[in-house]
């Protein structure tokens, strides 16, 4: 095949179809009207819409939720952190003179910021007043219950030092039990760790799942309008121009799920605290949920949006590269 | 803005027809011309080819000097916004009124929306559907949605105007308005080329003729003042 020969007729042309209306207030005027449209298009498919925010916000759910439960979790540890100890408990009958010489060992050492002494006599009062056996133990010879005192570590010490102090008050004379409360903590700590990294493997997997649930709804729409698209291609749009509203689409359906998500979250909290309170209340804490502030709302919306927009880059590509007009 | 060189253009479907064969033509900047022949001659893949809906088996298509086999998806869209083309078949989206589908064009091109609104009834009027500009597509005869795809073609003032048989569905009085819209356009430099086999609408318009038959040129007669070079 010979090649066209050029003469000052053909020579191609710096620029041969010239752009009319260029710059960046036409790029954000298209970008109102499309996203006007496709708000337009959202709102008039009220069912299909609800649909679609309610799976994307399930999806975005429960890994936010998780992320709430693990942040909590933490706060409770670092909480109680401060406060842990031990419980030395004496001798049935142990002289009260002997368990406050134990009880000032203890104070002396520096891991140690108080300690608290519960004689026998004190123990039955505080067992008849929980528990309302009040005959039965009446009914006994003796106070079964022995005298016992609470270690509380100090702030800077560490839960080595605990292991440390333990040891020494099980040396002591008369002591028949040290209890190190650490064991409970070191619970909830390797359960916050458990949460986090569900929540890590939740959240990638529904995440990927909030992916998909706006790929094919944007693939629905799409399909819906494939005319359309081929009629934009014959009068010049751009490919970023055709790709746009679908863009626009899964940012809405992902910030509608953003939305469903937090209401969802919202609901779960209404539900769980009462128990909750009265679970908490039974360790002497009391319920303050942190995390669940317009911060964590922001960042939820901008994640559903995020994920949204990704879903609908990924149908947008699949669908529109075999549009057959080219 | 709208020279058009087709250069030993060939055109071969995957069954084997040649819609086109061998074909070379020029089309100077601003000239009108007539592409004509019997059914199935080649007229449609002509102006496919041009309106770049399909790609040439061989040959070279220059418009401008850019060669449209050549192109990029992003020059091919700044292509797209400088052609006006009327298809046979329409291409009207159905749930879009008469007014937002000549709109198209311009919304796409990134106008005003007041210059829009001007630009789109001044197009309508031209084709005498002014007052049907709220309608839908479903709602108008096939003579009407023709000239709402017409006044399309024509909205963004293109550089070239390309129409497959624009006139097939409307009369002659009809027929003959729309050919002296497209002479006005002609008149401010767009280049136009028209597929048509309504022999006495050709012969009776006086532009250069071009015939083919069987995917081949067989008739280059310049009856007007559109000027053309053509090699066989």
């Amino acid at each position: 095949m010979g090649q066209v020969r050029m003469t000052r007729k053909n020579r191609p042309r710096k620029d041969p179809w010239p752009r009319s209306h260029t710059g960046p207030l036409t790029w954000w005027r298209d970008h109102k009207r499309v996203a006007r449209e496709t708000l337009h298009f959202v709102s008039a498919r009220p069912g299909t819409s609800m649909l679609v925010w309610l799976l994307v916000g399930i999806a975005l759910a429960l890994p936010a939720g998780l992320f709430l439960v693990q942040i909590n979790l933490a706060g409770m540890t670092t909480a109680w952190e401060g406060r842990p100890g031990l419980s030395v408990y004496f001798d049935l009958g142990l002289a009260d003179a002997e368990i406050a010489a134990a009880a000032a060992a203890l104070l002396a050492r520096s891991e140690i910021s108080g300690v608290k002494v519960t004689t026998q006599d004190e123990a039955l009062r505080e067992f008849q007043t929980y528990t309302g056996l009040v005959n039965a133990l009446d009914l006994l010879a003796e106070n079964p219950l022995p005298a016992s005192l609470r270690a509380t570590l100090a702030e800077d010490a560490s839960l080595v030092d605990l292991e440390l102090v333990a040891e020494f008050a099980g040396r002591s004379a008369g002591v028949s039990e040290v209890v190190v409360e650490k064991t409970w903590l070191q619970r909830v700590t390797d359960i916050t760790r458990v949460v986090s990294r569900l929540g890590m493997m939740l959240g990638a997997l529904f995440g990927l799942g909030a992916v998909l649930v706006t790929a094919t709804s944007v693939r629905l729409a799409i399909e819906a309008r494939l005319e359309e698209l081929r009629v934009l291609k014959l009068v010049g749009a751009t490919d970023r121009q055709i790709r746009r509203p679908y863009l626009y689409f899964g940012a809405f359906y992902g910030l509608g799920g953003g939305l469903i998500a937090a209401m969802l979250i919202s609901l779960c909290l209404v539900i769980v605290e009462t128990p909750l309170t009265h679970l908490l209340g039974s360790y002497g804490q009391e319920l303050k949920m942190s995390g669940f502030d317009p911060k964590f709302l922001l960042v939820l919306l901008a994640v559903g949006g995020i994920l949204g927009i990704a879903g609908a880059l990924l149908a947008a590509r699949q669908r529109l590269t075999d549009l057959e007009i080219p | 803005m709208g020279h058009i060189e087709f250069h030993q253009v060939t055109k071969r479907f995957d069954n084997g027809h040649e819609a086109l064969k061998d074909v070379t033509v020029t089309f100077e900047e601003g000239s009108m011309t007539f592409l004509t022949g019997h059914s199935g001659a080649g007229k449609s893949t002509f102006l496919k080819l041009l309106m770049c809906l399909d790609q040439p088996s061989r040959g070279q298509i220059l418009v401008n000097g850019v060669n449209l086999t050549q192109i990029s998806s992003r020059r091919l869209a700044y292509y797209r916004q400088n052609l006006g083309a009327v298809y046979q078949d329409h291409h009207l989206l159905a749930h879009r009124t008469v007014f937002d589908n000549v709109a198209l064009p311009l919304r796409v091109s990134g106008m005003l929306e007041k210059d829009i609104a001007r630009r789109v009834r001044a197009a309508l009027s031209r084709v005498g559907l002014l007052p049907r500009e709220h309608l839908f597509p479903g709602q108008l005869s096939t003579g009407e949605q023709q000239r709402v795809g017409i006044a399309r073609a024509v909205v963004p003032r293109p550089k070239i105007l390309l129409a497959d048989e624009p006139t097939g569905n409307l009369d002659p009085e009809l027929s003959r308005d729309i050919m002296h819209l497209f002479e006005q356009f002609n008149q401010v430099g767009t280049t136009v080329i028209i597929a048509s086999h309504d022999h006495d609408l050709i012969e009776s318009m006086g532009w250069r003729i071009v015939e083919l038959g069987n995917g081949s040129i067989v008739r280059d007669q310049n009856n007007g003042p559109g000027s053309y070079d053509t090699e066989k």
